[in-house]
């Protein structure tokens, strides 16, 4: 009746495996990445052989055969930037659902996409500004403009950005933005031409210039993120309690957003609005590690990329030599996995 | 002749089993309690014996009859639960909570008449939240909150009230209180009341009647004073101990050794 | 509670019951009349969207071409012939978006779980846009596809989330794989498609009040004439429902039963709306918590949160075909109409601490 069986309950019940396990699992799903990154760089509409891959990137040569420079110039840098956007949306996702206690929060919902979609939108009618180079500092800046805006209307008031006004705010900005948005699209042929290309959701043709420009975003605020599993834990069980646990629970969510407005922002910046991974991924990691914040960070890191390259590369090989964007693959392969998940598996709640 | 008892009452969740084969009767008029360890059954038994669990195996028996062919709301009228940790809708206001212990006796036209207004006030003023009724729930202090809860399950008004753990939040003095509350209630209109509770001193205290889990079964059964002792202590909660009477009532009081 | 004596306990004191029924008068007065207030608004606006545009007519006029009061040709043919079909639809649709956003949203106590966010929606989009692309469908037949694709999409959902029940949680994450599953196709499809019926998706899946034909205006109105005093029925319940499955069952309602019952009305309702004016976005998130707070602390109710998704509809459409340079679809603008109001909501109410 004692400690044994307590754990042995929870273990049972919430789902709430131990360290032991969940450590080694970590390294499992790193291989898995390095595995998929791999699989990445080798398979697409046009097949390059593993020695060729390695030839490349040994040689370093982009002035080498064609296969090199498929590999140094466009595979290298999609799984790079896959990796980084996947494990941002990921750790956002999972940050956002457990400072908003709910499950449904994710970047989309928060005014991220709608923020970027409004700037570049913005950037193409009044400044005439064009190319995708250009666009993701404006979709960065009216991502985190976004965030902003949720964040200040929803901290107004004696109790602070309650998850409840969080949730709120949100999807009223991105209602809002979304009506501009597509009013002025609606209205300018140009500007639709421009947006769709940026909306596509896609890693496809995001080359070495993006991948630098917000890579040292990307990589901050994963370094960031990590520190966060503690806060969210004591969060998660409501702010009396957390506050109790001797938190500043308006700082810690401040200091969250923000480090989800670096991730989200970047990572839609660079690739438009892929809005599956942030919402799901938590969920998964989640449903293997429980409830526990600490491990549902890295696992969400490592779970997101996974996915999202698995579902590019699958875009890839299976439309070939055309591409299926990774936002379709993402619906119909993972919505299906995920839903067979919810449904047989056992839940923890946010 | 009791109104409520469970015949080979089996209850778990999921594939695990949680008590097995538990016969148990709760005593009419009377109050009973239901003690043991952390994790041992007692608050399964008790959500088993106000169908929010459905029995694995085994019946729970309402005035002679099984709670599955029963209408929810009939039993409603009669039985009433208060959950260990209730859930209550964002700003919902004392009057308002309270009120809603009135389901069971309204129709779906007939919504609010003198009786549910008397009923409600009662259970107010019984448990002290009287002048809180236009204060949202959520900014009460824990025994508040606890005190406007059991105003809504005294709001319902029925014969037989279960409580899950309800002095949990509850400093000693509201816990006393709330124990006799309970007890003035049973003793003025007959009500039989159940309450599961950690705290073992008062519940030899305040009740009339004891049941001892361990492990998902019952190992001791009875008054206060014939069934606690050091023994049982060691049993059910591993504590080692001495019995002394109580100054005051002479009930059993178990001080650490 | 040392105070109270045996007395007491029988008779409540008069203060205490007399503070009761101040209170219960003080609220249910506030519900009536911002019930009546929005009556009133949603009914001033229905005329006044018949009154303007380029032929302009007095709300008098308006009003006995409307009831057949009076007989003037040209009046009647632009009133009854023009315009009061697509008021009638930015009505209903509003009614019946209001009315089933909020009982999402009480069900599964979440206040992004409009069935916009949880797949419903998605659903009906799904069937709409496979019928145009692939069937070069168009009208009834479009509708009718939407109307199928919501409802198959809701059943889906209740079956995949049955297990001893249906909570409020798997619903929602069950919701959201059927959305993105859902929105994955309609990717699918519209990448696939020839550009003049992409573009026709494309326009349909934003939605617009005045695309509604009248054997659609006239069975979304029977239905809201039949659900919507079911829907105010079954809040009872969903008091009850509110306080969590346990306590609800404590109490006697039947948890599931009721919940199917909310959840199959205001499916119906939605898709419903959605066959007539297409997926329009937002009306259905944003009404609920508007009336919410309209209403005051913890006080809900479907009839006002209907009225408020009217209100926007009829408004949006005004906005959406007189103010704006060029006539946008009604769901353009839908999201710029309720957005900044509820966002106002948010600002200025939460100093009473009061949730969604």
């Amino acid at each position: 009746m004692s400690a044994t069986s307590q754990i042995g309950t929870r273990t049972s019940t919430g789902g709430v495996r131990r360290a032991s396990a969940l450590g080694p699992g970590l390294a499992v799903l790193f291989v898995a990445l390095a595995l998929v990154g791999f699989l990445s760089v080798t398979l697409g509409s046009r097949a390059i052989g593993v020695s060729e891959v390695l030839h490349a990137l040994v040689n370093f040569d982009s002035d080498g055969p064609i296969s090199s420079t498929v590999t140094l110039e466009m595979r290298v840098p999609r799984t790079l930037l896959g990796i980084l956007v996947g494990a941002a949306l990921g750790v956002a996702g999972a940050i956002l659902q457990g400072v908003t206690r709910n499950p449904l929060a994710d970047a989309g919902i928060l005014g991220i996409n709608s923020g970027a979609a409004a700037f570049v939108v913005f950037a193409i009618t009044v400044l005439g500004v064009r190319g995708i180079g250009v666009y993701v500092w404006f979709a960065f800046a009216g991502a985190i403009a976004a965030l902003a805006l949720v964040y200040a209307v929803a901290s107004l008031g004696r109790e602070g950005a309650t998850p409840v006004k969080l949730a709120l705010a949100g999807a009223a900005v991105t209602a809002g933005l979304v009506s501009v948005t597509s009013g002025i699209v609606m209205t300018n042929v140009d500007a639709l031409n421009e947006l769709r290309f940026w909306q596509v959701g896609s890693l496809a043709g995001r080359y070495t210039p993006i991948l630098t420009g917000v890579a040292p975003f990307l990589l901050l605020g994963l370094a960031a993120s990590l520190g966060f599993g503690r806060a969210i834990n004591g969060l998660a069980l409501g702010e009396d309690v957390a506050r109790g646990l001797g938190q500043n629970v308006v700082r810690t969510r401040a200091a969250a957003f923000a480090v989800v407005a670096v991730l989200a922002g970047a990572a839609t910046a660079a690739c438009g609005p892929i809005v599956f991974v942030g919402l799901v991924v938590p969920h998964l990691a989640r449903f293997i590690c429980g409830p526990d914040y600490r491990w549902i960070l890295p696992y969400s890191m490592l779970l997101a990329p996974i996915v999202l390259l698995l579902a590019d590369v699958l875009g890839r090989v299976v439309a070939a030599p055309d591409e299926l964007q990774v936002g379709v693959v993402l619906g119909l392969m993972g919505a299906p996995a995920f839903i067979a998940i919810v449904r047989y598996g056992r839940l923890s709640e946010v | 002749m009791t109104r409520l008892r469970a015949e080979g009452l089996t209850l778990g969740y999921d594939d695990r089993t949680i008590v097995d084969n538990l016969d148990v009767t709760v005593l009419d008029g009377k109050v009973t309690a239901i003690v043991g360890a952390n994790a041992c059954g007692k608050s399964t038994l008790l959500r088993g014996l106000a169908r929010l669990l459905a029995p694995r195996a085994g019946t729970v028996l309402l005035d002679g009859r099984s709670l599955a062919e029963l209408r929810n709301i009939d039993v409603a009228k009669v039985l009433g639960l208060l959950p260990q940790t209730p859930v209550a809708p964002d700003g919902i206001t004392v009057a308002d909570l309270v009120s809603r212990g009135r389901y069971p006796h309204q129709g779906w036209f007939r919504r609010w008449n003198d009786d549910d207004h008397d009923a409600v006030a009662r259970a107010l003023d019984a448990t002290g939240t009287a002048d809180l009724i236009d204060r949202p729930i959520r900014e009460l202090s824990g025994g508040q909150r606890q005190r406007v809860w059991v105003a809504m399950a005294l709001a319902q008004d029925t014969d037989l009230l279960l409580l899950d753990e309800p002095t949990t939040y509850l400093d000693i003095n509201h816990q006393v209180e709330l124990l006799r509350l309970l007890r003035k209630l049973n003793a003025e209109s007959g009500k039989t009341i159940v309450i599961v509770m950690h705290d073992l001193n008062l519940a030899c205290r305040y009740c009339d009647h004891l049941i001892a889990m361990s492990s998902g079964a019952i190992v001791a059964e009875g008054a206060p004073v014939d069934v606690v002792t050091g023994d049982l202590v060691e049993q059910v909660f591993g504590l080692n101990c001495l019995v002394v009477p109580d100054p005051i009532a002479g009930t059993p009081m178990v001080v650490p050794a | 509670m040392t105070t109270t004596t045996t007395s007491d306990l029988r008779s409540a004191t008069s203060g205490t019951a007399a503070a009761l029924r101040a209170n219960r008068r003080r609220r249910a007065g506030r519900s009536i009349l911002v019930t009546c207030a929005l009556t009133v608004a949603v009914a001033a606006l229905f005329v006044f969207t018949m009154m303007v545009g380029s032929f302009r007519i007095g709300a008098g006029e308006v009003i006995a071409s409307v009831l057949h009061l009076s007989d003037n040709p040209s009046v009647d043919f632009v009133v009854r012939g023009l315009r009061l079909p697509t008021a009638a639809a930015a009505l209903t649709v509003g009614l019946a978006l209001g009315a089933s956003g909020t009982i999402f949203q009480q069900v599964l106590r979440n206040p992004l779980a409009s069935p916009d966010f949880v797949g419903i929606t998605s659903g009906a989009g799904l069937a709409a846009a496979a019928g145009i692309v692939l069937l070069q469908a168009g009208g009834l037949v479009v509708s009718g596809l939407a109307l199928g694709g919501a409802i198959l999409a809701a059943l889906a959902m209740y079956l995949l989330a049955w297990r001893d029940g249906v909570t409020g949680y798997r619903f929602i994450l069950i919701g959201i794989g059927v959305a993105a599953f859902f929105e994955g196709l309609i990717g699918y499809v519209l990448s696939r498609a020839q550009l003049f019926e992409a573009r026709q998706a494309m326009h349909w899946l934003i939605g617009s009040v005045g695309q509604a034909s009248t054997t659609e205006l006239l069975l979304l109105t029977g239905a809201l004439v039949v659900l919507l005093p079911v829907a105010v029925l079954l809040q009872r319940p969903l008091g009850a429902l509110d306080l969590g499955d346990d306590t609800a069952r404590t109490l006697g309602a039947r948890a599931e039963l009721s919940r199917a019952g909310l959840l199959g009305t205001a499916v119906v309702l939605v898709a419903l709306a959605v066959s007539v004016a297409g997926p329009i976005a937002f009306v259905a998130l944003v009404a609920g918590p508007i009336a919410n707070r309209l209403l005051g602390p913890a006080a809900r109710g479907v009839l006002p949160a209907a009225l408020v998704g009217a209100g926007l509809l009829l408004t949006a459409d005004l906005v959406a075909v007189h103010l704006l340079p060029t006539p946008l679809p009604t769901g353009v603008v839908t999201g710029a109409v309720g957005a900044p109001y509820l966002l106002w909501l948010l600002a200025t109410t939460n100093r009473q601490g009061a949730g969604g």
